[in-house]
Protein backbone atom coordinates (compact mmCIF):
# COMPACT_ATOMS: atom_id res chain seq x y z
CA UNK A 1 0.00 0.00 0.00
CA UNK A 2 1.20 3.24 -0.89
CA UNK A 3 0.59 6.55 1.60
CA UNK A 4 -2.69 7.64 -0.25
CA UNK A 5 -4.02 4.30 0.57
CA UNK A 6 -4.02 3.18 -2.72
CA UNK A 7 -3.04 -1.25 -3.17
CA UNK A 8 -1.19 -2.34 -5.00
CA UNK A 9 -2.01 -6.04 -5.14
CA UNK A 10 -4.75 -7.32 -4.35
CA UNK A 11 -6.71 -4.08 -4.73
CA UNK A 12 -9.65 -3.32 -2.29
CA UNK A 13 -12.02 -0.79 -2.81
CA UNK A 14 -12.35 1.62 0.14
CA UNK A 15 -14.63 4.37 -0.59
CA UNK A 16 -14.83 7.75 0.73
CA UNK A 17 -16.54 7.49 3.95
CA UNK A 18 -19.65 9.79 3.21
CA UNK A 19 -19.38 10.46 7.35
CA UNK A 20 -16.08 11.24 7.10
CA UNK A 21 -17.14 14.17 4.35
CA UNK A 22 -19.42 15.39 6.40
CA UNK A 23 -17.33 15.91 9.92
CA UNK A 24 -14.18 17.55 7.55
CA UNK A 25 -16.13 19.71 5.35
CA UNK A 26 -14.35 22.58 2.96
CA UNK A 27 -12.28 25.17 4.52
CA UNK A 28 -12.42 28.95 3.25
CA UNK A 29 -9.77 29.34 1.14
CA UNK A 30 -8.47 25.54 1.24
CA UNK A 31 -9.59 25.04 -2.87
CA UNK A 32 -8.01 28.20 -3.99
CA UNK A 33 -4.87 26.87 -2.67
CA UNK A 34 -5.00 23.69 -3.27
CA UNK A 35 -5.77 24.59 -7.06
CA UNK A 36 -2.62 27.11 -6.25
CA UNK A 37 -0.24 24.40 -5.08
CA UNK A 38 -0.87 21.72 -8.28
CA UNK A 39 0.72 24.60 -9.86
CA UNK A 40 3.55 24.58 -7.58
CA UNK A 41 2.96 28.03 -5.56
CA UNK A 42 4.81 28.10 -2.48
CA UNK A 43 2.20 30.52 -1.25
CA UNK A 44 -0.04 28.11 -1.76
CA UNK A 45 1.53 25.13 0.34
CA UNK A 46 2.57 27.79 3.20
CA UNK A 47 -1.51 28.28 2.98
CA UNK A 48 -2.22 24.86 3.29
CA UNK A 49 0.35 23.95 5.84
CA UNK A 50 -1.34 26.55 8.15
CA UNK A 51 -5.11 25.19 7.83
CA UNK A 52 -3.99 21.76 8.15
CA UNK A 53 -0.73 21.44 10.68
CA UNK A 54 -2.71 20.55 13.70
CA UNK A 55 -4.80 18.39 12.86
CA UNK A 56 -2.41 16.33 10.85
CA UNK A 57 0.17 16.96 13.85
CA UNK A 58 -2.32 16.11 16.00
CA UNK A 59 -3.27 12.58 14.74
CA UNK A 60 0.62 11.93 14.28
CA UNK A 61 0.95 12.53 17.80
CA UNK A 62 -2.37 10.46 19.54
CA UNK A 63 -1.09 7.54 16.86
CA UNK A 64 2.57 7.32 17.82
CA UNK A 65 2.53 9.01 21.57
CA UNK A 66 6.19 10.95 21.01
CA UNK A 67 6.65 14.29 19.88
CA UNK A 68 9.76 14.29 18.14
CA UNK A 69 8.40 11.55 15.82
CA UNK A 70 4.72 12.77 15.56
CA UNK A 71 6.88 16.22 14.33
CA UNK A 72 9.32 13.85 11.69
CA UNK A 73 5.82 12.51 10.58
CA UNK A 74 3.98 15.83 10.01
CA UNK A 75 6.95 17.01 7.99
CA UNK A 76 6.94 13.90 6.22
CA UNK A 77 3.02 14.04 5.98
CA UNK A 78 3.40 17.41 4.31
CA UNK A 79 6.32 16.77 2.03
CA UNK A 80 4.58 14.14 0.68
CA UNK A 81 1.19 15.71 0.55
CA UNK A 82 3.23 18.46 -1.62
CA UNK A 83 4.84 15.33 -3.72
CA UNK A 84 1.65 13.90 -4.12
CA UNK A 85 -1.32 16.96 -4.29
CA UNK A 86 -2.13 16.50 -8.14
CA UNK A 87 -3.61 13.30 -7.75
CA UNK A 88 -6.13 14.67 -5.06
CA UNK A 89 -9.18 14.58 -7.05
CA UNK A 90 -11.91 16.21 -4.56
CA UNK A 91 -13.63 13.22 -4.34
CA UNK A 92 -13.97 13.27 -0.50
CA UNK A 93 -13.07 16.66 1.66
CA UNK A 94 -9.12 17.48 1.31
CA UNK A 95 -8.60 17.12 5.18
CA UNK A 96 -10.34 13.28 5.13
CA UNK A 97 -7.98 12.85 2.14
CA UNK A 98 -4.64 14.41 3.53
CA UNK A 99 -5.83 11.99 7.13
CA UNK A 100 -5.98 9.10 5.08
CA UNK A 101 -2.32 9.90 3.76
CA UNK A 102 -1.26 10.75 7.24
CA UNK A 103 -2.71 7.41 9.04
CA UNK A 104 -0.89 5.51 5.94
CA UNK A 105 2.10 6.98 6.07
CA UNK A 106 1.95 6.49 10.30
CA UNK A 107 1.35 2.97 9.62
CA UNK A 108 4.10 2.12 6.96
CA UNK A 109 6.64 3.90 9.38
CA UNK A 110 5.08 1.43 12.32
CA UNK A 111 6.19 -1.46 9.65
CA UNK A 112 8.86 -0.53 9.21
CA UNK A 113 10.23 0.14 12.25
CA UNK A 114 8.82 -4.05 13.11
CA UNK A 115 5.93 -3.21 15.16
CA UNK A 116 3.43 -6.15 14.49
CA UNK A 117 0.00 -4.37 14.60
CA UNK A 118 -1.47 -7.61 13.95
CA UNK A 119 -1.01 -8.89 16.83
CA UNK A 120 -1.68 -5.73 18.31
CA UNK A 121 0.05 -6.90 21.21
CA UNK A 122 -3.01 -7.02 23.71
CA UNK A 123 -4.78 -10.04 21.50
CA UNK A 124 -1.55 -12.30 21.73
CA UNK A 125 -0.11 -11.22 25.42
CA UNK A 126 -2.34 -9.03 27.39
CA UNK A 127 -0.81 -8.06 30.65
CA UNK A 128 -2.95 -8.17 33.90
CA UNK A 129 -2.23 -3.99 33.57
CA UNK A 130 -3.26 -3.73 30.57
CA UNK A 131 -6.25 -5.93 30.07
CA UNK A 132 -9.21 -4.30 31.02
CA UNK A 133 -11.12 -5.59 33.71
CA UNK A 134 -14.30 -7.52 33.02
CA UNK A 135 -16.13 -6.43 35.74
CA UNK A 136 -19.56 -4.48 34.62
CA UNK A 137 -19.05 -1.89 37.98
CA UNK A 138 -21.80 0.87 38.65
CA UNK A 139 -22.38 4.00 36.71
CA UNK A 140 -19.07 6.34 36.47
CA UNK A 141 -20.58 9.94 38.10
CA UNK A 142 -18.05 11.61 35.76
CA UNK A 143 -18.92 9.67 33.11
CA UNK A 144 -22.43 10.37 33.37
CA UNK A 145 -21.95 13.94 33.28
CA UNK A 146 -20.15 15.55 30.46
CA UNK A 147 -16.89 14.03 29.50
CA UNK A 148 -13.90 16.31 30.22
CA UNK A 149 -11.67 16.70 26.97
CA UNK A 150 -8.57 16.76 28.90
CA UNK A 151 -9.40 13.92 30.79
CA UNK A 152 -10.37 11.65 28.11
CA UNK A 153 -7.29 12.77 25.70
CA UNK A 154 -5.00 11.65 28.95
CA UNK A 155 -6.65 8.34 28.91
CA UNK A 156 -6.28 7.78 25.62
CA UNK A 157 -2.40 8.39 25.87
CA UNK A 158 -2.29 6.06 28.49
CA UNK A 159 -3.88 3.44 26.00
CA UNK A 160 -1.83 0.41 25.23
CA UNK A 161 -0.81 1.59 21.17
CA UNK A 162 -2.70 -1.35 19.38
CA UNK A 163 -5.97 -0.33 22.00
CA UNK A 164 -5.17 3.52 20.41
CA UNK A 165 -4.37 2.85 16.88
CA UNK A 166 -7.26 1.34 16.98
CA UNK A 167 -9.54 3.67 19.39
CA UNK A 168 -8.32 6.75 17.54
CA UNK A 169 -8.95 5.71 14.17
CA UNK A 170 -12.67 4.46 14.77
CA UNK A 171 -14.26 6.66 17.31
CA UNK A 172 -11.99 9.54 16.76
CA UNK A 173 -11.40 9.47 12.86
CA UNK A 174 -14.31 7.87 11.93
CA UNK A 175 -13.04 4.87 10.23
CA UNK A 176 -15.21 2.24 9.55
CA UNK A 177 -13.94 -1.72 11.02
CA UNK A 178 -13.61 -3.06 7.11
CA UNK A 179 -11.16 -0.14 6.40
CA UNK A 180 -8.97 -0.21 9.85
CA UNK A 181 -8.74 -4.20 9.60
CA UNK A 182 -7.74 -3.53 5.63
CA UNK A 183 -5.63 -0.62 6.76
CA UNK A 184 -4.01 -2.67 9.76
CA UNK A 185 -3.98 -6.22 7.82
CA UNK A 186 -6.18 -7.63 10.62
CA UNK A 187 -9.39 -9.06 10.48
CA UNK A 188 -12.99 -6.99 11.13
CA UNK A 189 -13.33 -8.83 14.04
CA UNK A 190 -9.65 -8.18 15.90
CA UNK A 191 -11.10 -4.31 15.25
CA UNK A 192 -14.19 -4.68 16.63
CA UNK A 193 -12.80 -6.46 19.54
CA UNK A 194 -9.51 -4.70 19.99
CA UNK A 195 -12.08 -1.09 19.69
CA UNK A 196 -14.24 -2.66 22.77
CA UNK A 197 -11.23 -3.50 25.08
CA UNK A 198 -10.32 0.16 24.37
CA UNK A 199 -13.32 1.19 25.55
CA UNK A 200 -13.47 -0.52 28.40
CA UNK A 201 -9.48 0.05 29.51
CA UNK A 202 -10.51 3.75 29.34
CA UNK A 203 -13.39 3.40 31.47
CA UNK A 204 -11.33 2.20 33.72
CA UNK A 205 -8.86 4.94 33.26
CA UNK A 206 -11.37 7.80 33.39
CA UNK A 207 -12.23 6.04 36.40
CA UNK A 208 -9.18 6.18 38.29
CA UNK A 209 -7.23 9.20 36.44
CA UNK A 210 -4.65 8.76 39.46
CA UNK A 211 -3.30 6.07 37.56
CA UNK A 212 -2.57 7.96 34.73
CA UNK A 213 0.72 9.03 33.96
CA UNK A 214 1.84 12.45 32.09
CA UNK A 215 1.74 12.22 28.53
CA UNK A 216 3.48 14.21 25.74
CA UNK A 217 0.17 15.24 24.08
CA UNK A 218 -1.27 16.23 27.13
CA UNK A 219 1.68 18.29 28.84
CA UNK A 220 2.00 20.25 25.34
CA UNK A 221 -1.70 20.84 25.18
CA UNK A 222 -1.93 21.95 28.89
CA UNK A 223 0.73 24.64 28.65
CA UNK B 1 -17.85 -12.28 15.41
CA UNK B 2 -21.55 -11.45 14.78
CA UNK B 3 -24.28 -11.89 17.31
CA UNK B 4 -25.94 -15.01 17.03
CA UNK B 5 -29.13 -15.46 15.49
CA UNK B 6 -30.60 -17.93 18.31
CA UNK B 7 -30.11 -15.35 21.13
CA UNK B 8 -32.71 -15.32 23.64
CA UNK B 9 -33.06 -11.39 24.17
CA UNK B 10 -35.20 -12.32 26.70
CA UNK B 11 -33.60 -13.97 29.01
CA UNK B 12 -30.05 -13.18 28.48
CA UNK B 13 -27.71 -13.55 31.38
CA UNK B 14 -24.95 -10.90 31.35
CA UNK B 15 -22.17 -13.27 30.07
CA UNK B 16 -23.34 -13.91 27.10
CA UNK B 17 -24.43 -9.87 26.99
CA UNK B 18 -20.91 -9.25 27.91
CA UNK B 19 -19.70 -11.68 24.86
CA UNK B 20 -22.14 -10.07 22.36
CA UNK B 21 -21.40 -6.63 23.46
CA UNK B 22 -18.79 -5.43 21.09
CA UNK B 23 -20.84 -6.47 18.21
CA UNK B 24 -23.46 -5.03 19.20
CA UNK B 25 -21.50 -2.06 19.16
CA UNK B 26 -20.46 -3.00 16.15
CA UNK B 27 -23.43 -3.11 14.01
CA UNK B 28 -25.91 -1.01 15.72
CA UNK B 29 -27.65 1.22 14.32
CA UNK B 30 -28.06 3.51 17.04
CA UNK B 31 -26.96 3.15 20.47
CA UNK B 32 -27.03 -0.21 21.98
CA UNK B 33 -28.96 1.27 25.35
CA UNK B 34 -31.76 2.13 22.86
CA UNK B 35 -32.23 -1.27 21.37
CA UNK B 36 -35.41 -2.46 21.69
CA UNK B 37 -34.64 -6.02 22.14
CA UNK B 38 -32.26 -5.00 25.50
CA UNK B 39 -34.70 -2.90 27.00
CA UNK B 40 -35.93 -5.61 29.41
CA UNK B 41 -32.36 -7.11 30.12
CA UNK B 42 -30.83 -3.69 30.73
CA UNK B 43 -33.85 -2.83 33.36
CA UNK B 44 -32.63 -5.75 35.13
CA UNK B 45 -29.04 -5.38 35.20
CA UNK B 46 -28.61 -1.75 36.24
CA UNK B 47 -24.72 -2.60 36.11
CA UNK B 48 -24.77 -3.96 32.88
CA UNK B 49 -26.72 -0.64 31.79
CA UNK B 50 -23.73 1.59 33.50
CA UNK B 51 -21.35 -0.24 31.60
CA UNK B 52 -23.64 0.35 27.89
CA UNK B 53 -24.42 4.49 29.37
CA UNK B 54 -20.31 4.99 29.91
CA UNK B 55 -18.99 3.14 26.60
CA UNK B 56 -21.43 5.34 25.07
CA UNK B 57 -20.38 8.46 26.60
CA UNK B 58 -16.34 7.32 25.55
CA UNK B 59 -17.10 6.74 21.59
CA UNK B 60 -19.78 10.30 21.60
CA UNK B 61 -16.51 12.22 23.83
CA UNK B 62 -14.80 10.58 21.48
CA UNK B 63 -15.96 12.61 18.63
CA UNK B 64 -14.72 16.10 20.34
CA UNK B 65 -11.17 15.07 20.05
CA UNK B 66 -11.57 15.07 16.19
CA UNK B 67 -10.74 18.76 16.31
CA UNK B 68 -7.22 19.13 17.07
CA UNK B 69 -6.08 20.19 20.43
CA UNK B 70 -4.53 23.58 21.13
CA UNK B 71 -1.24 22.59 19.78
CA UNK B 72 1.05 22.61 17.01
CA UNK B 73 4.39 21.36 15.64
CA UNK B 74 7.33 23.29 16.40
CA UNK B 75 8.22 25.95 14.05
CA UNK B 76 11.06 23.98 12.44
CA UNK B 77 9.21 21.29 11.44
CA UNK B 78 7.63 24.09 8.40
CA UNK B 79 11.84 25.58 8.62
CA UNK B 80 12.25 21.63 7.39
CA UNK B 81 9.40 21.46 4.38
CA UNK B 82 10.49 24.89 3.16
CA UNK B 83 13.85 23.78 2.95
CA UNK B 84 13.16 20.60 0.91
CA UNK B 85 10.59 22.66 -0.82
CA UNK B 86 13.96 25.47 -1.61
CA UNK B 87 16.12 22.25 -2.57
CA UNK B 88 13.78 21.11 -4.99
CA UNK B 89 13.96 17.79 -3.70
CA UNK B 90 10.08 17.85 -3.64
CA UNK B 91 7.92 19.26 -6.42
CA UNK B 92 4.40 18.81 -7.30
CA UNK B 93 3.48 15.84 -9.99
CA UNK B 94 4.48 18.08 -12.98
CA UNK B 95 7.87 17.44 -12.49
CA UNK B 96 10.91 15.62 -10.86
CA UNK B 97 10.44 14.05 -7.22
CA UNK B 98 13.29 12.41 -5.46
CA UNK B 99 11.48 9.16 -4.15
Amino acid sequence: MNAEGQWMNPAPTVRPNPVLFQRNPPIAGEAEAIAAAKLGDPDAFAKLYELHKRRVYTLCLRMLGNISAAEDMTQDAFLHLFRKIDSFRGESAFSTWLHRLTVNLVLMQLRKKGLNLVSLEETVNPTDEDTPKRDFGSRDPVLAGSLDRVALERAVAELPPGYRMVFVLHDVEGYEHNEIATMLGCSVGNSKSQLHKARLKLRELLRHPERATQSPLISESEK
Amino acid sequence: MTVPSNIDFDNLKPEEFEHILPELFANGEGKVSKDPRLHKFLAANPDCAALVSDLEAIADAARTLLEPVAVAPSEQVWLNIQSRLREGTVTNGHSKTTD
